[in-house]
Parts: C-alpha cells; sequence; structure tokens
C-alpha cells in the first residue's frame, strides 16, 4: 500500500511536470533568454542600428549612476507612481462603495465606471489630449466659460500642470481595476457582519473601518502591488501624453531606456538602465511583501 | 566606422550577438528563401491619403512595367528612427526608403548601412538635375549615399493679410524686429500670433537651427568643430523665447502638425510651414484661402542672408534589401514624369520636383493650387534650391554624417526647452548642449 | 427619501464625470472638421456627420488594422489561457521539487519592464523568420500575458475545494479525467475572465507592436491609427475620435456580454493573491 502510494505520488509529479512544461518552455524562451540576453547587453557599448560595439564591463553602470538624469528620472518615476497609485486607490474603493449601493441603474453606472480600463491607451490619450488641447479644447473652454482662468492653461507643457495631468489621467484610466476587485470583494463579506456591527451602534464610517476596511485588507495588498507593479514600469501613457516633456519634468524610466535605445541608438546603455530599473522594483517587491507578511503574522 | 571596430579579445558585436541567434536554432533559413518571392517594400513618412494614393499609382505602373510587386508602408517623421534602428539591426530592411532628410541617410551610409546611389542617379538621368542637387547627399567616400526626391521648404513664413491688414501692417517682416511688432499687433481676440514649436522633438531642433542662422550663427564650423556657443545662438535663444509668449500655450509641445494645424485652422496669425499649408488651407477651411501668403522667415537684420531649412527629402536602399536590382529600378521608376507628378500634386507646393525637366513640365504646371499661389511656390522653389540643413549647413560646410544623430538626441530642442521654459541658465544649457553634440562627434 | 436621491444623484454625478471623456469623443467624431476648428467649441454638433467613419473605413487601412488586431488578441488569448491553465493545474495541485521556486519566478517576470525585453527578442523572431508577422507579436505579448493569466488562474484554482477533485479520483477517474470534468467547469469563470484581461491587455498593447511590426499587413490598431493619423502634415481631431471609437466597440461588445462573469470571477478569488 505504501509502496503503490508512492508510485502515484511520483507519477502524479511527472504529471504535473508535464503541464507545467509548456509554461517553463515559453517562460524560458521568451522571458529568460531575452532577459539573459538583456544583461548581456548592457557590458556592451552598442550602436543601435548597426548592433555593433565593443565590451566596456561594468562602464554602463559606473556611468549611469553618475548621471543626474538617471536620479531625476527615478524621482518622477516615483512621483508618478505614488501619486497614480494613490488616486487610483482612494478612487476605487470610494467609487466600489458607491456602486455597492443600490444606485439607480446600478448595472449602467458600473459598466460606465469599468469602461476607462477596457479602452486601450492609445484611445486614452488621444480623448485626453484633445480635451487638454489648449484651441480647441472642451476643458480650457469650460473653466474660460465660468471665469476660473483667464488664459487657456497649457496642461502638458508646463509644471507642474504636465505630472498632474498624466498623474490624472492615469488615475482615470487604472482606477476600475480598483473597482472591479474590491466590488468583488464586497460582494463576498457577509451581511451578518455588519448587522453584528450595527447592533453594536457602530455608525457608517465605524462600519466602514471596523468591518469593511479589514475584509478588504488582503486584496488590497495584491492590488496596491499589482498596480504598483504596473505604474512603475508604464510607458505607453506617459510617453504618448508628454513623451517625457516640458523637456524631462515627466521623463519615468522606461521612457529613458527607450530614449537611450533608440533616440541616442546607446542600446547597451539602454539595457543597464532597464536592468537598474529591475533590481528597483525587485527590492521595493521583497520588502513590500516582507512587511505585508510580517503584519499579516502579527 | 564602426562595423569595422574590433572589440578587445578580438570578437565584433556582431559575432556576439551571432552567438546569441544562433542559440535560437533556425537562425536565418527563411531570409534567404524571401529574396525571389517576396514583393518590395517601399518606406515613406509622407503618406497623407493623397500622397498614399499617388504611391499606389506610381507601384501599379511599375508593376505593369517590370511585373515586380511593391508594397507601401508608413513610417513617421518622429517615427522612422526607432523603426529603421530596429529593422537594420535585424536585416529585416525596406528596399527603398523615399523621404527621410538627407541627414539621415548620411548618417546610416556612415554606418555601412546603405547601398551607393550613383548608378540610380545615373538611370534617372544626371543632366535632368538642378545643377547641384545631389551635393547634400555626397558622402565621405566619393559616392552617392541616396539622391532627393523633392525639395522642401520647411520654414516659410506664412501670413494672413487679412489680419495684417487689420492690424495696419504694410509689408511681410522680414527681421525679427518687425516679426515681433507684427504678432504683437495680430495677436488679440483669441488669434495668437506664431505656432513656433517648443517641444522636445524634432521640428523644434530644425527650426531653432534656423534661427541660429537666421541671427548670423552656426552649429557647427566648416571643418565641423562644434560652434554651438556664439553670439548668434544667444541671439536666437533670446529671441526664441520673446516670441513664446506670442505662441499658444499648448506650443511648449508642437511639432510639426499642430503647428500647421493652429494656423490652418486661423488660431495663428502667422504659421511656419511648408507649402503644404496650400493644401490644407483650402481643403479645411476655405475661407482664409485667398488671403495667405508666404516669405522667407525673418532674420535679425536684412545684413543676415535668409536661410531657409531644407530636409532633402532623399530616396535610399538598405544595403541589407534582398533585391537591390530591383529597388534600384524601382527608385529610378519613382522619377518617371507622370508618377512623379501626381506624387508632387497630391501637396502641392510641399514637396517640389528635384528635376529641372519636371519643374518645366506643362503637365506639372497644370495644378490649380500650384496656378493659384504660382508666385509662393516659386519662391518656396527658389528657396528650397538654396537651402540647407544640419547636415549641410552652408556650402562651404564639409558634409556632416552625424546631423540624423544629433536630431535624433533631441540635444537642440532640449537647449531651446531649458532655456525658454524652464528659465535656465543661457551659459550652462549652451555648454551642456555642446558637450552632448561633441561626444555624439566623437563616437 | 431625500438623502437616497441625493446619493444617487452625488453617485451619478461622479459617473459621468468619468464617463465624459467618452461622452466627447463621440461627440467630437461626428462633428465636421470645420466645426473642430471654432472657438468656443460647440457642445452638440451643429451639424451631424458620419464622414469620418466612412473615410476611415474607405481611404486608409484601417480595417486591415482592425483585422490584425482581433487575429492578434483572439490568437493570444487561446494561446496564453491554454499554456496558463495547465501550468496554473499543476502548479496548484501537484507537489515537486521546484514547485515555489517556479511560483516565485511568475511574480518575478511581472517586474520586466517591456523595454527591457523587446531587443533581443526581436533579434531572436528575426532569426526564427518570424519578424513583421501577427504571430511574432503573439510571441512577444506572451510575455506579459503570461504571467498574469497564470497568476490570475492559479488564485482562481485555489479557490476551487480539493474535495472536489478527490472524490473524482475516489470514484476511478484518471488524474487528466477529473481535470477535464471536475475542475474545468469550476473554473471556467476564472478562465472566463482570464481571458477577457487577456484579450483587453493585447488589444491595447503598444510598445512591442510599435517596436517589433513596421509593416501594414501585420501592424495592429494601436500603432496603425496611431502612424496613420497623428502625422506632420494633419492632425484630424475627428477622424482620430471616429477610429477611438471604433477601436472601442468590440471591447464595448464583449465587455455588455461578459461583464458579470467579469466581476463575479474576480469575486471568486481573482485576486487572493
Amino acid at each position: 500500500m505504501q509502496a503503490s502510494q508512492t508510485v502515484l505520488e511520483r507519477r502524479y509529479a511527472a504529471l504535473g511536470l508535464l503541464l507545467i512544461a509548456p509554461t517553463v518552455l515559453v517562460f524560458c524562451a521568451v522571458i529568460v533568454y531575452p532577459l539573459v540576453s538583456a544583461i548581456y547587453l548592457s557590458l556592451f557599448s552598442i550602436f543601435t542600428p548597426t548592433l555593433q560595439g565593443e565590451w566596456v564591463g561594468l562602464d554602463n553602470y559606473r556611468t549611469l549612476l553618475a548621471k543626474d538624469e538617471f536620479w531625476s528620472s527615478l524621482v518622477n518615476n516615483l512621483i508618478w507612481t505614488v501619486g497614480t497609485l494613490t488616486l487610483q486607490i482612494l478612487l476605487g474603493v470610494g467609487m466600489a462603495l458607491v456602486l455597492h449601493q443600490n444606485i439607480w441603474f446600478r448595472s449602467l453606472a458600473r459598466s460606465l465606471i469599468l469602461f476607462p480600463y477596457f479602452i486601450s491607451t492609445v484611445v486614452a490619450v488621444l480623448v485626453w489630449k484633445w480635451l487638454f488641447n489648449d484651441l480647441y479644447g472642451i476643458l480650457n473652454h469650460l473653466m474660460l466659460a465660468v471665469g476660473m482662468i483667464d488664459m487657456p492653461v497649457d496642461y502638458l507643457g508646463t509644471m507642474p500642470n504636465a505630472m498632474i495631468s498624466v498623474i490624472l489621467v492615469g488615475a482615470w484610466k487604472f482606477f476600475p481595476f480598483v473597482v472591479i476587485a474590491v466590488l468583488a470583494r464586497l460582494q463576498t463579506i457577509p451581511d451578518a457582519l455588519y448587522e453584528a456591527a450595527r447592533i453594536d451602534g457602530a455608525g457608517p464610517i465605524a462600519r466602514f473601518f471596523d468591518v469593511t476596511l479589514p475584509q478588504l485588507r488582503d486584496v488590497l495588498v495584491v492590488i496596491i502591488m499589482l498596480r504598483a507593479i504596473w505604474d512603475f514600469k508604464e510607458f505607453d501613457m506617459i510617453y504618448l501624453l508628454t513623451g517625457g516633456g516640458p523637456i524631462t519634468s515627466t521623463q519615468t524610466l522606461p521612457l529613458l531606456v527607450y530614449k537611450e535605445a533608440f533616440a541616442l541608438n546607446q542600446m547597451g546603455m539602454a539595457a543597464a538602465y532597464a536592468v537598474v530599473m529591475m533590481l528597483i522594483m525587485l527590492v521595493f517587491m521583497i520588502v513590500y511583501i516582507r512587511r505585508t507578511r510580517q503584519e499579516a503574522d502579527t | 566606422m564602426a562595423h569595422t571596430r574590433w572589440t578587445g579579445p578580438g570578437m565584433t558585436r556582431r559575432t556576439a550577438l551571432g552567438g546569441l541567434a544562433a542559440a535560437s536554432a533556425m537562425a536565418g533559413l527563411p531570409r534567404a528563401a524571401r529574396a525571389q518571392t517576396a514583393p518590395l517594400r517601399w518606406w515613406s513618412p509622407q503618406s497623407s491619403p493623397a500622397q498614399a494614393a499617388a504611391y499606389e499609382f506610381q507601384i501599379e505602373a511599375f508593376k505593369a512595367a517590370t511585373g515586380i510587386d511593391v508594397v507601401f508602408e508608413r513610417t513617421s517623421d518622429e517615427g522612422y528612427a526607432p523603426q529603421l534602428a530596429a529593422a537594420f539591426s535585424s536585416g529585416e530592411v525596406p528596399d527603398v526608403v523615399t523621404h527621410l532628410p538627407s541627414f539621415a541617410a548620411q548618417t546610416y551610409y556612415a554606418n555601412g548601412l546603405l547601398e551607393p546611389f550613383n548608378d540610380v542617379i545615373e538611370a534617372i538621368g544626371t543632366e535632368k538635375y538642378y545643377e547641384g542637387a545631389n551635393n547634400v547627399f555626397l558622402a565621405e567616400d566619393g559616392n552617392y549615399c541616396a539622391t532627393g526626391i523633392g525639395n522642401s521648404a520647411a520654414n516659410m513664413l506664412w501670413v494672413r493679410r487679412d489680419l495684417m491688414a487689420e492690424a495696419g501692417i504694410d509689408k511681410i517682416p522680414e527681421t525679427w524686429d518687425e516679426l515681433r511688432n507684427a504678432v504683437s499687433a495680430m495677436q488679440k481676440g483669441g488669434i495668437y500670433g506664431a505656432p513656433l514649436p517648443y517641444g522636445v522633438n524634432s521640428m523644434t531642433s530644425l527650426i531653432f537651427i534656423g534661427f541660429i542662422h537666421q541671427a548670423g550663427g552656426q552649429v557647427f564650423t566648416p571643418d565641423l568643430q562644434v560652434n554651438l556657443d556664439n553670439e548668434g545662438t544667444r541671439n536666437a535663444l533670446e529671441f526664441y523665447k520673446e516670441m513664446r509668449e506670442y505662441c499658444p500655450p499648448g506650443a511648449t509641445n508642437y511639432s510639426w502638425g499642430e503647428s500647421l494645424t493652429a494656423f490652418v485652422s486661423g488660431a495663428t496669425a502667422t504659421g511656419i510651414y511648408t507649402g503644404r499649408v496650400l493644401i490644407n488651407v483650402n481643403d479645411q477651411n476655405p475661407p482664409l484661402a485667398d488671403h495667405i501668403t508666404c516669405a522667407t522667415y525673418p532674420r535679425m537684420s536684412t545684413d543676415i542672408a535668409p536661410w531657409t531649412f531644407n530636409d532633402f527629402a532623399s530616396v535610399f536602399i538598405p544595403a541589407q534589401s534582398q533585391n537591390k536590382e530591383a529597388a534600384k529600378q524601382f527608385a529610378a521608376f519613382l522619377f518617371d514624369p507622370p508618377g512623379y507628378i501626381r506624387q508632387l500634386h497630391a501637396a502641392p507646393g510641399h514637396v517640389l520636383p528635384i528635376l529641372r525637366t519636371i519643374s518645366e513640365n506643362p503637365e506639372y504646371q497644370d495644378n490649380a493650387i500650384i496656378q493659384k499661389y504660382s508666385s509662393e511656390v516659386d519662391l518656396m522653389a527658389a528657396s528650397a534650391a538654396n537651402g540647407f540643413n544640419l547636415g549641410y549647413e552652408s556650402p562651404e560646410h564639409q558634409s556632416n554624417s552625424k546631423a540624423g544623430e544629433i536630431i535624433g538626441s533631441n540635444i537642440i530642442s532640449e537647449m531651446v526647452g531649458r532655456v525658454v521654459l524652464n528659465g535656465d541658465n543661457v551659459d550652462e544649457a549652451l555648454s551642456d548642449a555642446s558637450q552632448a553634440i561633441e561626444a555624439i562627434m566623437a563616437s | 427619501m431625500i438623502r437616497r436621491v441625493a446619493f444617487n444623484l452625488f453617485a451619478w454625478g461622479i459617473v459621468l464625470a468619468v464617463a465624459f471623456p467618452l461622452f466627447w469623443m463621440l461627440v467630437t467624431s461626428v462633428k465636421p472638421q470645420f466645426e473642430l476648428f471654432r472657438r468656443p467649441p460647440t457642445f452638440l454638433p451643429e451639424t451631424w456627420t458620419l464622414e469620418h467613419y466612412i473615410r476611415l473605413i474607405q481611404d486608409t487601412p484601417f480595417l486591415t488594422y482592425f483585422k490584425n488586431s482581433i487575429i492578434l488578441s483572439t490568437a493570444t488569448t487561446l494561446v496564453v489561457v491554454a499554456i496558463s491553465t495547465l501550468g496554473a493545474y499543476s502548479l496548484v495541485r501537484f507537489k515537486y521539487r521546484g514547485r515555489e521556486s517556479l511560483a516565485f519566478l511568475v511574480l518575478f517576470t511581472y517586474l520586466l519592464p517591456s523595454v527591457v525585453l523587446i531587443i533581443p527578442l526581436y533579434l531572436m523572431l528575426v532569426s526564427m523568420g518570424l519578424s513583421n508577422t501577427i504571430f511574432s507579436l503573439v510571441i512577444a505579448y506572451t510575455t506579459f500575458a503570461l504571467p498574469y493569466a497564470l497568476w490570475l488562474l492559479r488564485s482562481f484554482m485555489a479557490g476551487i475545494p480539493e474535495d472536489l477533485e478527490s472524490a473524482a479520483l475516489v470514484d476511478g477517474a484518471s488524474r487528466m479525467g477529473a481535470f477535464v470534468d471536475v475542475i474545468l467547469p469550476q473554473l471556467l469563470p476564472g478562465i472566463i475572465s482570464t481571458a477577457l484581461f487577456t484579450f483587453i491587455l493585447s488589444w491595447n498593447e503598444y510598445l512591442y507592436a510599435l517596436v517589433l511590426v513596421n509593416s501594414d499587413s501585420a501592424r495592429p490598431l494601436t500603432t496603425g491609427v496611431m502612424n496613420m493619423l497623428v502625422s506632420s502634415f494633419n492632425i484630424e481631431w475627428s477622424l482620430l475620435m471616429a477610429a477611438s471609437v471604433m477601436m472601442s466597440v468590440p471591447l464595448i461588445i464583449v465587455f455588455a456580454f461578459l461583464q458579470s462573469y467579469l466581476t463575479r470571477g474576480f469575486g471568486a478569488g481573482g485576486v487572493k493573491g
């Protein structure tokens, strides 16, 4: 009996490996191999169009750490990530609470709210650029009409407007993700918990902090991590909205990588930036996971 | 040259990457098979619907004449650099590329990426060109890296006579002072003075290089020493900064499209663009059509000669093309009068003929826009023929094969942005920009 | 009662504010070009026109891009969901060495910015003779879609009670038989939800498409539209807005039919980690 069990277990383990094999193969081919190549490339100085260059060892990394542009892009990257993530979470949780209530045409309201997340970044950027337009944009027109401003505002071309605009558009585009996840979780919170709190005399605000928030905790931990990763490496939205401008004021690390690789044709340098960027995210991730685990344990 | 540069232990980068590629087993198999059957790929950033239609006509005519298929694929002014970089590095190149600036062709040629163009120029007929039309394509090794497909006068000053009359201005500005006064007088009622670009992009770099020359300065000395920090550049920066208040708020992100649309829509009193303005105004905003005219862009003083920016739109053939003979045949065929004229008519006054024989051709003259604005078109043709760009700053300058990289790096537009928008110290901005350009020249 | 009305108005106020850009996109797309140059802008179009839609379909390669996007997103979704369903099953229900580190690797690949992988990936695709094909993008999209899909499905899978499968096994089903008969039906909402997310991610991707594909025959909508309409010779906002509306139509359809799956599926454990 004992022996046959192990045979079965071994057979299962083999089957398990077989099932994971396609994943592992694809991972190796399209992720691990390019990743290793990227690290390898970061040790060269390479002219992009010809892909020829010479071994420079760790020189790229040395240059990069000494460059102001790297640090300012990192700062921008953090401002953008923290700013947009905070807004996404606040808006997302708030909206999920609203949509959890029984409002008129609830399912229509839900669809409308979720929509920004599902349209393409290209579409979102085009629409917002059109809204922001200095000459024909409706936002400027409305604000002029109600007398909030007397000259059209340059939303994307000056600081701090550009960073604020990018953060706002980012929040608009991605907060529905938070709504989806939180709403789904809200629906699974047993009503009995609220009843109990109500009997204990808790008002709506106390109920939110005592019942809802603890129940949402796990979901929020995961959402914050996912969204932080995605926001940190967001390229499309910032690139298409401001291109990193004015000058380099909204240039984040992914844009810097792209610029090094294709505008400055320094593929090796670009790879070095990318590797460093990855390391930064890795450190953040590990710290974040550690801390949330610790909190969960205590 | 880069492709003969050896690495320490005697291994070129190509070998290194070859190793990487070999690891993925099937290296290179299907590429050879492609040679005979695949159609020629033709890239251009000039692809408005009317132009694309003209290209289709040329493609069909070529197919009828030779049986060779061609497919047209669009790229864009801001996007061609990464796309071609990817194409060159992979070997999956287009067979013919048109309408990129001459300095892009020079840069690629200097890196061994292009096929010498001499025999195509001969096939087109050297005697048909305007004299010296191909000088800008002469490479260091004595070969031609490309030929022109059209001239353009990209920094013409466009004005509205109606607004000038209203503001009591009787003559088109020739100097910066006159320009400043004029835009200041015309800026009212929601109309701005000028749509100058202030974004970090190629337009800002290219237009600002014009301003440097219009102040008597230059970016390089004739023997290609970086000479950005000069009186002209400083004056140009100062004037460009003064002009900011006469430009729409969004000019901080303007590139060609926004700048053009601002003038065409009537939002700015003056414009800075090629002859494309003509067709766009007539199509999109006909009420302005009878009021517009153009002149060469004003200079700091009339003692300084006008400096017209001509990107010298090129035709070239990548060295890695699998079908060079057909590509050369097609490149020459592009200049065949019926097709070439149709292509030029797709944006009359925007791309100006490079061949004398075409300008004189009655069929070319037979176009409503070219006739209606004949003096403007003539002026643009004359200015463009004597035009310059960063790869070719003056007749004395050696050709600069790094110009494409300098424009692509946005060093110059970044400098403009720092001084004009951020109010950074001019000395610092100039010295940073000079150093960055020197680094590119040295690489 | 008044509080209820006030709350509803408040809620709908926010909803409409969030949806306003979409309304504006729709309105702009039916305004004629000259009306766009009007300042101040007209709120509702004075003249309604569908010319931009007609031009888009007749005079531009829009439909080619559209078809490419459909093929590309569908193919990516099929490949990714198939691989990741098996992978997730294996990661959750089997015990073997390296399982945990594999799960960590999945998480790690999340961190990879697309820009890191682009050039090596491109070289690889070229040497395989796949560059400039839709298939090359399918492979590229796998790099970000697969880790995410695997992650989602893993948590869905973890939400299915193990007893069900054990019961089937005791009844004499083979492991794969139990997978097909018991797990798959239970996992369906998760699969649909994952498929939707994958489809959306692929439909909307921009960077890979920008660098990896340079021919109109394989270009998807995102880069196609930008390349075609945002040019140095014109910026036709109404055409851009018409294109934006049409790019979003398939998503609206998919969304309208499957919205409940999306939210419900998520509740089943999609983000429990």
